[in-house]
């Protein structure tokens, strides 16, 4: 390591290996406080746990090895985040780490505008990750970041002095994030994704100052106040993809840009569809608009590619070679070698092994025996156990996808912070794989039952995100502090009903709670209610309640199944 | 008198005055109740059900022998007639192989054998439009690629109330999948290539009547529909308000399964159309 007045400015695969190492320590510390951010105060996969886990899984493989260059110990650290990845916060930092390997590929050192330019790169990344990406989130905090950084590398001379830099955007952009999204501002708060990034470059920073034998910094002072904030990627109402003064690969010189208006616009299916047509790939947004970015050398083929999903607006081609040419001041651009996540070929159905038919096969995710039990009597092939307690690793879901003897796979996360993990097991899997949008077990049930091996995976995707959209869903379980949501006032340990991400009743018994929840959901064209109990409701609390819901509703079919899931009393499917 | 004498078997269950209009041949299936088999078609559904829940086992049915049908198809040859058998499908029944060997035995070349690929309302249906063209004096060879063509466009969908009889008979076909199913569902089953399958799985009875009358094409000319119903009278009455609803003008024909069905099926509603007319 190159020294100057103490100061770091190069990097060694060895010092970026035990950066990541002291960040994953240090975050392992800090989890708790972010994860005490958390909109909904109900017992959830929560952020700093998705994240502490994510960096973990890095670390483990990264012990592993030694006096590598700096590329490959970032792509060592890309690899095994992205397949240890969970929540959608996990999965957006294993993004990141993707991007900036994809920077540093090829590298035996970095000096400080590399790494500003791999940073860049995993700017990039993390929004492609995102198909609706939210304003307010983590990915504001990224941007932010590397915009101060970009600033800071005019001026600064060390590692140090530019972790400092970064860190400081990013406070500032954190402290903005409520303004970006109600929800947070509604709350109070800021976001927890976007801590936790501030949390990850507070670690690397402590690891420089370390190797620099200066003294360590404070950490961030108002970190405890700042509570209640939810997940990244939720319900916000922007959907748009900002990437200002991108980098780009002299390969693919046209940046070309567009919106697509169409009834019914999949951003993965036009992710897939454009894919091959170049890179810094940006899909975002969502039917009746989809804005669509794309670094090509074939910008007319996008056009028309982009034509088959609907009507295109806006549409606007720069050759970047002549911007470039006209604006670019210091060195040129890394060509960016490739550093792709390699693709795991899907296991070959052996002669063995059950024959699906229409070599279809559907993972879901659920947790509770009897859950469990009836996903697989509705045709479910493999069940990957997670949900509300602990979101599954991206690697869980890819195992289960890749042990389906079928080439065509259906996911079913049942959970909105599930849904980015399952879109990157897909990517990893050589097989063709959709990923149905169930953000709740019951909508999952939905869903499957709409399951037909006779027709294709497209119309199987089609009917089954129906469905999942026409039934309503409630949840009930504790809440696990204090809040004030929606005109919802609730104590720790209240009992609370949930509907559709909603906060709808809060109650002193289980009994109460329940009763006023499917007083809520229930209409008066509903006909059927299924209830499912979870581990700790004793199973005749549970007729009793059955009993009760019966006299308040006559007309009602009540069917009572045991879901034997952790953390959740009831979970509610109505039709 | 035409010249082609068309023959059924008795699932179809046409009513007596078609039968005796258009000189329909019915070779019976059996139903074999402990101590007692009798011939289907010879009782009517409710009589049937009553029979069948005081009868502490569910009966077996058989197939109608080549014999049966042997002694038909000798008859009308005798008579200077070709033969049209069309029959319930052989998916479900063997009821078409033995024609087929009748047949052979009696003279192949003036014998056409149609596997229905359906039974109840939906051979009724190709029986009838058979009996039509062998009146009007179609030749037969014209009224076998009629009924080819006209089999694939029937679309024969049932909701039975319970996969009890189903499953004891062993005709589930693909519906066999759905045993396993903790969740209460109301599956709508169809005929697909001759067999049972799974049109779609819902979960209450009023939604699978709605789903039955959302598949019904728009009113045109050459539109055909039917009821089928076994034991299933308030089921019935809504989806011939629901397809009342939907095609105001259109005459609705209401099919009873005949004995060996029902006693496959169970109390059931359901629905049979042309899918699409030219």
């Amino acid at each position: 390591m190159k020294q100057i007045d103490d100061d770091i400015v190069f990097l060694r695969g060895d010092d970026l290996r035990s950066m990541i190492l002291e960040a994953s320590r240090y975050f392992d510390a800090h989890k708790e406080s972010i994860n005490e951010l958390n909109v909904f105060p109900v017992p959830d996969g929560d952020t700093g746990t998705n994240m502490s886990l994510t960096m973990k899984a890095a670390a483990g493989e990264l012990q592993k090895i030694e006096s590598l260059p700096i590329g490959e110990v970032a792509q060592v650290t890309a690899q095994s985040s992205l397949l240890g990845a969970r929540g959608n916060s996990g999965v957006i930092l294993a993004q990141l780490f993707r991007g900036i390997a994809r920077g540093l590929s090829g590298k035996e050192v970095a000096d400080l505008s590399e790494m500003g330019r791999a940073f860049q790169y995993g700017i990039v990344h993390a929004y492609n990750a995102v198909s609706k990406p939210v304003e307010g989130t983590i990915l504001t905090v990224a941007r932010e970041i590397a915009k101060g950084s970009r600033e800071a590398l005019q001026t600064s001379l060390s590692f140090i002095d530019l972790l400092r830099v970064a860190i400081d955007s990013g406070r500032k952009a954190l402290e903005q994030t409520p303004e970006l999204l109600p929800v947070l501002k509604e709350a109070g708060v800021v976001d927890a994704g976007g801590l936790g990034l501030i949390v990850f470059l507070e670690g690397c920073l402590q690891s420089m100052l370390k190797k620099a034998g200066r003294e360590q910094d404070a950490a961030y002072p108002d970190r405890r106040t700042m509570l209640h904030v939810r997940d990244p990627v939720s319900t916000g109402e922007k959907k748009q993809a900002i990437v200002h003064d991108e980098e780009f690969n002299p390969d693919y010189p046209y940046c070309t840009e567009m919106l697509i208006k169409g009834e019914c616009l999949t951003v993965h299916e036009i992710r897939r569809a454009l894919e091959r047509w170049g890179d810094s790939l940006i899909v975002a947004g969502g039917s009746p608009i989809v804005k669509v970015h794309i670094h090509t050398a074939h910008p007319g083929t996008v056009l028309e590619t982009c034509l088959i999903y609907g009507t295109i607006h806006d549409i606007k081609i720069d050759n970047m070679i002549d911007q470039y040419q006209e604006t670019r001041q210091d060195g040129a651009p890394e060509g960016g070698g490739e550093s792709k996540v390699k693709k795991i070929p899907g296991a070959k159905p052996s002669v063995e092994e059950r024959r699906l038919p229409g070599d279809m096969g559907v993972v879901t995710v659920s947790s509770g025996k009897g859950l469990e039990d009836i996903f697989i009597s509705l045709g479910a092939d493999k069940v990957v156990s997670g949900g509300q307690s602990m979101n599954p690793a991206v690697k869980d879901i890819a195992e289960a996808i890749m042990q389906i003897p079928a080439e065509k796979i259906i996911v079913l996360p049942n959970n909105s912070n599930i849904k980015l993990s399952a879109e990157q097991a897909a990517e990893l899997i050589e097989k063709e794989i959709m990923v149905v949008d169930t953000n709740s077990i019951p909508q999952g049930l939905a869903a499957l039952l709409a399951l037909n091996r006779k027709k294709t995976l497209q119309e199987n995707y089609a009917s089954m995100c129906r469905r999942a959209g026409q039934v309503k869903s409630g949840e009930i379980t504790y809440a696990t502090r204090r809040a004030a949501i929606d005109n919802i006032r609730v104590e720790k340990g209240n009992i609370i009903g949930l509907s559709d991400g909603r906060l709808l009743v809060g109650k002193k018994t289980l009994k109460e709670a329940a009763i006023a929840l499917v007083g809520k959901i229930i209409a008066a064209e509903d006909e059927i209610l299924s209830l499912f109990y979870g581990q700790e409701v004793p199973v005749d609390e549970a007729q009793k309640l059955v009993k009760e819901l019966h006299l308040r509703y006559p007309q009602l079919e009540i069917e009572l199944q045991y879901g034997g899931q952790p953390l959740y009393y009831y979970l509610l499917l109505v039709e | 008198m035409s010249q082609i004498k068309i023959v059924t078997d008795s699932t179809a269950f046409l009513e007596k005055d078609v039968l005796e209009r258009y000189d329909i041949e019915v070779v019976p299936l059996h139903v074999n109740f402990t101590g007692e088999s009798i011939l289907d078609g010879t009782i009517d559904s409710a009589a049937f059900f009553d029979k069948l829940k005081k009868s502490s086992t569910i009966p077996s049915t058989s197939q109608p022998s080549p014999g049966d049908f042997a002694r038909i198809f000798k008859e009308s040859i005798e008579e200077g007639k070709e033969i049209i058998a069309i029959l319930i499908s052989s998916g479900i029944s063997g009821t078409v192989e033995s024609a087929k060997t009748a047949a052979k035995m009696v003279d192949p070349s003036r014998i056409s054998i149609i596997d229905s690929l359906s039974t109840s309302g939906g051979l009724a249906f190709l029986v009838s439009a058979a009996a039509q063209a062998a009146e009007e004096g179609k030749a037969r060879e014209k009224i076998v690629a009629l009924l080819e063509d006209l089999k694939n466009k029937l679309q024969v969908l049932f909701v039975p109330e319970s996969l009890h009889y189903l499953k004891k008979g062993g005709r589930i076909g693909g519906a066999q999948a759905l045993l396993g199913t903790i969740l209460q569902i109301k599956p709508i089953l169809f005929f697909s290539e001759g067999k049972i399958e799974v049109y779609e799985k819902v979960r209450t009875m009023k939604k699978a009547l709605h789903r039955l009358a959302d598949e019904l094409p728009p009113a045109s000319a050459g539109l055909q529909v039917a009821i089928l119903t076994a034991e299933a009278e308030e089921s019935t009455r809504m989806l011939k308000e629901l397809v009342r609803k939907r095609l105001p003008d259109q005459p609705i024909k209401i099919y009873e399964l005949s004995p060996v069905i029902a006693t496959h099926v169970g109390p059931v509603v359901g629905l049979v159309f042309i899918k699409h007319t030219n």
